[in-house]
């Protein structure tokens, strides 16, 4: 008897839960049967299944709207930033952390003040910058613009994780004749995977989805990024609906799947400190 | 003797391998953060031609930013981000801790509800703000919900009209990051122990009465650090802005933001003949620095004095 009051207690809360549920996920539903539509297919039937799954649309989008070229850039970036990320940061959180230096404090404060600053401010020293070092329409340049506002974050997850590790093992592999790189690289990065894994996630989130710095730093069209290709299409296939779904859900493929396989890491990650932005 | 020189020459390797491990990070972060930065905010107080730095000229481009006619654009871009910062406070932390609470009281599916309403956070603004645009358009999937419903009749204008654009943008933005406040409050929830719950609710009390009452004060430094990075993003708002309504922040700048406005005076865009203003973007620049720096740091310092301890 009591079981039923019960549960119907719990029915506006999860009629909302469901509602937002439907609010995430039908935008998102719409979004992929559209790229197998016509536009008179998206007008006459907004909710259904598409009448075929042709793939037209993303061959459009792949070479007629040129974003294959676009999708090779972003990959590029986005995975030459998380490499000179991690490298670096790991190299100057491995000193930071285990060694007594005298100056770690200040050193560590210098980087994580990074974490917070509005580097989008200094955009025109940076571009006068960028010019003057012939970096712009350069995806060299997007790498370096990108680690440099990573390091931060990387650095301050490195030094956290290395910290903790005992302190044996360094003077371990030192008592028997290892250098300080290969102490680094061969016995104390082994040990920070999870450190590796929450840098390489974020990093590579912020850096395939930023459109600011594209904007401003490439003109050429055979250096554009995904995220800059997308915000000519919205303007330029106005009338082209169903091309212009289809390379929403290309450009979002690569972050879809990363985040089916990563999930949890990633929610674990935000809950744990907001590491997202 | 022996170990005392070993030490002092493991330390002597150790400052010369700390240089050269540091170097690198910081080369590349100094170069393009740090150096640029410090440059924009001392470049605030010069007089530009161009992209070319002449003479030092005090706080001149400071007035000249507060007055007419950049004074308008000011305000008005100032008082869309504070609408905003509210905006997102309301509905998408407020709606947030709503959804956490929920989730955190049933054992069944959180992690899978947790996971769908994280989803948008991983996708780029600018694919949210493409596809919202499509769906918003006249014609458009909402519009012909809107009118199957019967909710709504004719041609939907929400984006072109300036009275409702602001609002749909931050409504657009807030389903973007709603599964932020999601994460960060039921991690916090989690941490609090279960017996405070379960002897609250012997001594009767509701699970509505248990949010306000208990849970949230509870959760002050996650409301704390939600508050925080919601000033931050808000602040700093410009992707959404950008591909829905364009870099003006059509109808008439009625979504236009700080950062927009900052954009269109150093890349030359604003007004018809789309010169640059180079002067005023920095000084435009360093008020923004000063407003989100002492903002964050009012915060920080709020919070951290309403963190209730056990």
């Amino acid at each position: 008897m009591l079981a039923i009051p019960q549960q119907l207690a719990r029915l506006p809360g999860w009629t909302a839960l469901v509602l937002w549920t439907a609010a995430v996920l039908l935008p998102l539903y719409i979004l992929v049967v559209s790229c197998f539509k016509t536009t008179a297919e998206i007008y006459d039937n907004r909710l259904g299944l598409p009448q075929s799954f042709a793939f037209d649309n993303f061959v459009a989008a792949w070479t007629r709207a040129d974003l294959g070229q676009n999708f090779i850039n972003s990959l590029i970036v986005t995975a030459g930033a998380v490499i000179l990320t991690i490298i670096v940061s790991a190299m100057a959180a491995y000193p930071l952390s285990r060694y007594r230096l005298g100056w770690n404090g200040i050193m560590l404060g210098l980087f994580l003040s990074g974490i917070m600053l509005p580097i989008r401010l200094a955009s025109v020293e940076l571009f006068t910058l960028m010019r003057n070092l012939g970096l712009l329409d350069s995806l060299t340049g997007l790498i370096l613009v990108y680690s440099a506002i990573r390091i931060p974050f990387a650095v301050f997850i490195f030094a956290n994780f290395m910290r903790v590790l005992p302190s044996e093992l360094d003077e371990a592999a030192r008592m028997d004749g290892a250098g300080e790189a290969r102490i680094l690289f061969q016995i104390v990065l082994p040990m920070v995977k999870p450190a590796i894994s929450i840098v390489a996630i974020f990093t590579a989130i912020a850096v395939w989805n930023d459109f600011f710095f594209p904007l401003i730093f490439i003109f050429d069209d055979r250096y554009k990024t995904v995220p800059l290709a997308i915000s000519v299409f919205v303007g330029q296939f106005r009338t082209d609906w169903g091309l212009v779904f289809a390379s929403l859900a290309i450009s979002m493929a690569p972050i879809l799947i990363m985040y089916c396989l990563l999930a949890r890491q990633i929610r674990e990650g935000v809950g744990s400190g907001g590491g997202a932005k | 003797m022996i170990t005392r020189r070993r030490k002092s020459s493991l330390q002597r390797t150790q400052q010369r391998m700390a240089v050269l491990f540091i170097v690198p990070a910081l080369a590349v972060y100094a170069l393009f953060v740090l150096y640029p930065l410090l440059m924009s905010l001392w470049g605030s107080f010069f007089v530009w031609r161009g992209l070319r730095m002449l003479e030092f000229t005090g706080l001149s481009n400071f007035t000249r930013l507060f007055v007419f006619p950049s004074g308008g654009r000011l305000y008005g871009a100032l008082w869309h981000n504070v609408a905003w910062f509210f905006g997102i406070m309301l509905f998408q932390n407020g709606l947030g801790l709503l959804l956490a609470w929920l989730l955190f009281l049933r054992a069944k599916g959180a992690a899978f509800f947790q996971s769908v309403f994280f989803f948008p956070a991983v996708l780029s603004p600018v694919i949210v703000g493409a596809l919202w645009r499509l769906l918003l358009a006249p014609g458009g999937t909402i519009e012909w919900m809107l009118n199957g419903l019967g909710l709504h009749q004719g041609s939907l204008t929400v984006l072109g009209n300036s009275h409702t654009a602001l609002v749909m943008l931050i409504a657009v933005d807030a389903w973007n990051w709603m599964g932020l406040p999601v994460l960060i409050y039921t991690a916090g929830l989690r941490q609090i122990s279960s017996q405070i719950f379960e002897a609250a609710r012997l001594d009767g009390a509701g699970s509505g009465r248990m949010l306000v009452s208990i849970a949230l004060p509870l959760l002050m430094p996650a409301v704390g650090t939600l508050t925080t990075l919601s000033f931050i993003n808000t602040f700093n708002q410009f992707d959404i802005v950008y591909v829905m309504q364009g870099v003006q922040g059509n109808p008439s700048y009625s979504t236009d933001t700080l950062v927009t406005y900052f954009y269109r005076l150093a890349f030359g865009a604003e007004g018809a003949v789309g010169i640059t203003d180079i002067g005023l973007a920095l000084a435009l620049g360093t008020l923004l620095f000063l407003i989100l720096s002492i903002g964050t740091l009012l915060m920080l310092r709020f919070f951290d004095r309403r963190a209730v301890q056990l």
